[in-house]
């Protein structure tokens, strides 16, 4: 409760970050509740209804085979928050433990963050694209290389804030209390990154959803007929001049999330310890 | 009339849609070529008090809710911002704790001086230049000629001092703030540096305000002494007189709690009890939690000031004798 | 004091790099330069100098905070300085170290509890919660605090109750050897005459032996039993306190107690 009122405490006085923030909860309810939601099977085609118009029962029409762009775009909320999440809890873990690791053992630090920089060099769209081609369609490896992307930059990130921790003069004080590695990175450094670390993911989830939309348009992404916002975009982008709704639902839902979740993230940036403020400038 | 005369100044903290007050009812005055200390705890509104003469307060958190400060028959509190630029770093200037961060690291001293020079004087660029040297020759930098185009970061913390010295210097102020300007320097930098401003003051005829926390600086420096404690001067008087007839028990308390080097004291005469934070209220007077005369009457009514001697006054129930 | 000394420091040096490299040539700041002392057991050693004279390298060198480059220190007769970490480890108990700033050193997101306790169970002092928490309230009465405000986090104390904390964290240990790095110079004057008055008090009640840094002449003078001068990484003198504050042998000496801002000069 202490945390959630904290939490909230950070949006006060902001409209646009309160908007960003419902808006996050309208999706993330979607992708939860989306069999209920969902008025159709979002996989169900109904030949004849090919291309209807926004209306009743199909509130934003159908697409070419027939199915429901409505079902298909709750569903899509609940690809969205699923590749969101597991983008973020990959980028985090890996890229976390490759700054806090390197930053805290200076010589293998040397190695990692230098190879973290190689993939750095690459645009993000351009790496995932390469890793993408390397390996299967399927949920599972988009997450893990939408998390591959960002977990460099996470792992330069938190390069630098753990090196400004590591200086703490509480540091020293446990190193002197005779406390070993594990308990210097997890116990003393790890909890004064949390807030910075939840900033990142809220970034990393709106840069996330992007990168997933592109490499789903580009075919690259999610399995064709997983119903994904980037789906939708990709498949009916030949309708575009017949049936544009297919393409503005989905599209508006794409920029409102990720607008959304970066308004989030610059509220929460806003409101953590100053020290690391200048560290976070984005993904 | 004083050149500073600082009357009944109130200042206090917008802190959570509250005015937390933190100087309360502080007066002062000085005159030419006089140093004047204030000497407190951190908390205890000194600096406030320095920066809210310099008019330092505006748009922050901390403003100014009473009283009035008088400098050259000028109200400062009334000023606009105008005026208070053409006076600031002219007829008034200041000296801040930090060197290296009050002196912009991107900049050569000299343009430095310079600029503030030809802000407030009709100088051409070279005129300036010279003042910069013969003012850096005055505050002792060693070779003026070749470090007026040093950086910062090329000179130690005493020389930095220095030049900030010379830069408050610049256009002859009547009025020099130096708010802590010795407290981050070694003491044989300190020694050099208090000396240095000392022989300016006998020069120049600036007044000098010393804000200081140390005691032993005060006495060494100062003309007249004005010990703060929590927002209000506990007791005021030349330094002579102060230091032979200390009369408030925060006065003594804090002059037994120094270490002295001169000789052994088996266990320092500590003050009980903390600092009071700014949020706290405290009926009555503001020491009497910690103060060892502390009876009922003491956290029932604020001592108002009285004199124990000309020119002394101490706000303490018990001060001159009777109560 | 004719045993052997608990500590005994022999040409100690660290040095910093401070440039060079790959292509040009390194540069180092010999930040102790040579340094010999010893502290007998139940002594205070203070070791006082400017900024810079390398007197806190002194004690972060002798925890093991910094490599030191080259010398001894031997602790009870053992040379500390080349154990790895895991071998100096266990030592940690017995060498511990007060710090200056009571804001920076305790970790804001744990408790006061939680710091106490930390010590405790790494060298295996306290079978239980239970155990370690009577241990914490019994060090915090010991350092002036109330025990009830141990599940507290630090934000909540004032910079003199921190200083408490931290030497409570110190205290609990029951050490052989405390390092007192500038330990109440961050603290006000009023303040600090509490905290010197109780570091003193609990030297005197445990006999621990104590190196005591500072810059500060006159708290050097009120807690020590023999005093150090360190200029630009060396030892200029050292001497029992009476000796070094009534007849400083060194130019550099005499220049430091001359430099101090006395209250009697102007008022006598």
């Amino acid at each position: 409760m202490k945390y959630l009122r904290t939490f909230l405490a950070m949006f006060k006085g902001r409209k646009l970050a309160t908007i960003g923030l419902i808006w996050f909860c309208i999706v993330a309810v979607a992708a939860i509740a989306a069999p209920l939601l969902a008025p159709f099977d979002p996989l169900e085609i109904d030949p004849v209804a090919r291309l209807s118009e926004p209306g009743t029962p199909y509130l934003f029409g159908t697409d070419h085979f027939g199915r429901d762009s409505f079902s298909r775009a709750i569903y899509g909320a609940r690809m969205a928050v699923i590749i969101g999440l597991g983008s973020v809890i990959v980028a985090l873990v890996t890229g976390g433990l490759i700054g806090m690791i390197s930053a805290y053992f200076t010589r293998l630090g040397h190695v990692l963050m230098r190879g973290v920089d190689v993939l750095m060099a690459f645009p993000a769209l351009l790496l995932a694209l390469v890793l993408m081609t390397l390996l299967e369609r399927s949920v599972t490896n988009t997450i893990i290389v939408i998390g591959i992307v960002y977990a460099t930059t996470t792992a330069r990130i938190l390069f630098g804030m753990t090196l400004k921790l590591k200086g703490e003069v509480f540091v020293d004080a446990a190193i002197c209390s005779g406390a070993g590695h594990g308990s210097i990175l997890f116990r003393h450094i790890l909890p004064n990154l949390i807030s910075p670390l939840l900033v990142q993911a809220s970034f990393i989830f709106a840069f996330a959803q992007l990168q997933a939309a592109a490499l789903d348009f580009l075919g690259l992404g999610l399995p064709p007929e997983v119903p994904s916002w980037g789906n939708m975009l990709s498949e009916e982008r030949i309708y575009v001049t017949r049936a544009p709704w297919l393409l503005i639902f989905p599209g508006a839902l794409i920029i409102l999330s990720v607008f959304s979740m970066n308004l989030v993230g610059d509220a929460m940036r806003d409101s953590i310890d100053p020290r690391f403020k200048d560290d976070i400038a984005g993904v | 009339m004083a050149l500073l005369d600082v009357t009944d100044l109130e200042i206090a903290v917008a802190a959570g849609g509250k005015l937390l007050p933190v100087v309360r009812g502080v007066s002062f005055a000085i005159e030419e070529n006089e140093t004047l200390g204030i000497v407190g705890e951190s908390g205890c509104g000194k600096s406030l008090t320095s920066l809210a003469i310099m008019g330092l307060l505006e748009g922050s958190q901390v403003r100014i809710t009473g009283g009035s400060i008088q400098f050259d028959g000028r109200e400062l509190t009334t000023l606009s911002a105008e005026d208070r630029r053409a006076i600031m770093g002219d007829q008034m200037a200041m000296i801040f704790q930090e060197p290296m961060t009050s002196l912009n690291p991107v900049y050569r001293i000299g343009d430095q001086i310079v600029e503030t020079l030809r802000q407030h004087r009709d100088m051409t660029k070279g005129q300036a230049r010279d003042r910069a040297i013969e003012l850096l020759d005055l505050v002792r930098i060693p070779e003026p000629t070749r470090r007026v185009d040093s950086f910062p970061h090329q000179m130690s913390g005493g020389q930095r001092q220095r030049v900030m010295i010379a830069m408050a210097l610049a256009c002859d102020p009547k009025l020099l703030i130096a708010d802590e300007p010795t407290t981050a320097l070694d003491v044989t930098v300190q020694k050099e540096v208090l000396d240095l401003m000392a022989d300016l003051q006998t020069r120049t005829g600036t007044a000098i305000v010393l804000i200081s926390h140390d005691l032993g600086v005060i006495a060494e420096t100062c003309d007249k002494v004005a010990v703060m404690y929590r927002g209000k001067i506990a007791e005021a008087a030349t330094t002579r007189e102060l230091f032979s007839n200390m009369s408030h028990p925060y006065t003594r308390g804090l002059l037994n709690s120094i270490p002295v080097v001169d000789h052994d004291v088996e266990w320092l005469e500590a003050i009980p009890g903390r600092v009071p934070t700014i949020d706290e209220v405290l009926p009555g007077c503001a020491f009497h939690p910690r103060c060892p005369l502390a009876e009922d009457r003491c956290n029932a009514e604020d001592p108002a000031p009285r004199d124990v001697a000309n020119g002394h006054a101490v706000r303490c129930h018990f001060a001159g004798g009777a109560a | 004091m004719t045993k052997t000394p608990i500590l005994q420091v022999k040409d100690l040096h660290t040095h910093f790099q401070t440039g060079g490299g790959l292509f040009a040539e390194k540069t180092w700041l010999k930040a102790v330069n040579g340094i010999s002392f010893d502290i007998h057991e139940g002594e205070v050693l203070s070791l006082v100098g400017e900024s810079g004279c390398g007197k806190s390298t002194v004690g972060r060198t002798l925890t093991h905070l910094e490599p030191s480059t080259s010398g001894k220190a031997l602790f009870n007769g053992t040379d500390i300085l080349p154990m790895t970490g895991a071998e100096f480890r266990p030592l940690r108990r017995d060498i511990q170290m007060i710090f200056q700033d009571p804001f920076a050193s305790l970790n804001p997101r744990l408790t006061i509890e939680q710091t106490l306790a930390e010590p405790l169970f790494i060298h295996g002092l306290a079978a239980s919660k239970t155990d370690a928490r009577a241990q914490i309230a019994e060090t915090m009465e010991l350092v002036g605090m109330d025990p009830k405000v141990m599940a507290r986090y630090p934000h909540e104390f004032s910079g003199g109750q921190r200083q408490r904390i931290g030497i409570a964290r110190v205290m609990i240990l029951k050490p052989k050897l405390v390092i007192a790095d500038e330990a109440v110079s961050a603290l006000d004057v009023s303040i600090q005459a509490q905290v010197l008055n109780l570091i003193k008090k609990l030297q005197r009640d445990s006999g621990v032996s104590m190196l005591f840094i500072s810059h500060d002449l006159g708290v050097v003078r009120h807690i020590s039993d023999r005093v150090a001068v360190m200029f630009q990484g060396q030892i200029v003198e050292t001497g029992d306190k009476q000796q070094i504050f009534e007849a400083p042998a060194h130019e550099y000496t005499k220049k430091l107690l001359s430099s101090i801002p006395r209250i009697t000069e102007r008022v006598a």
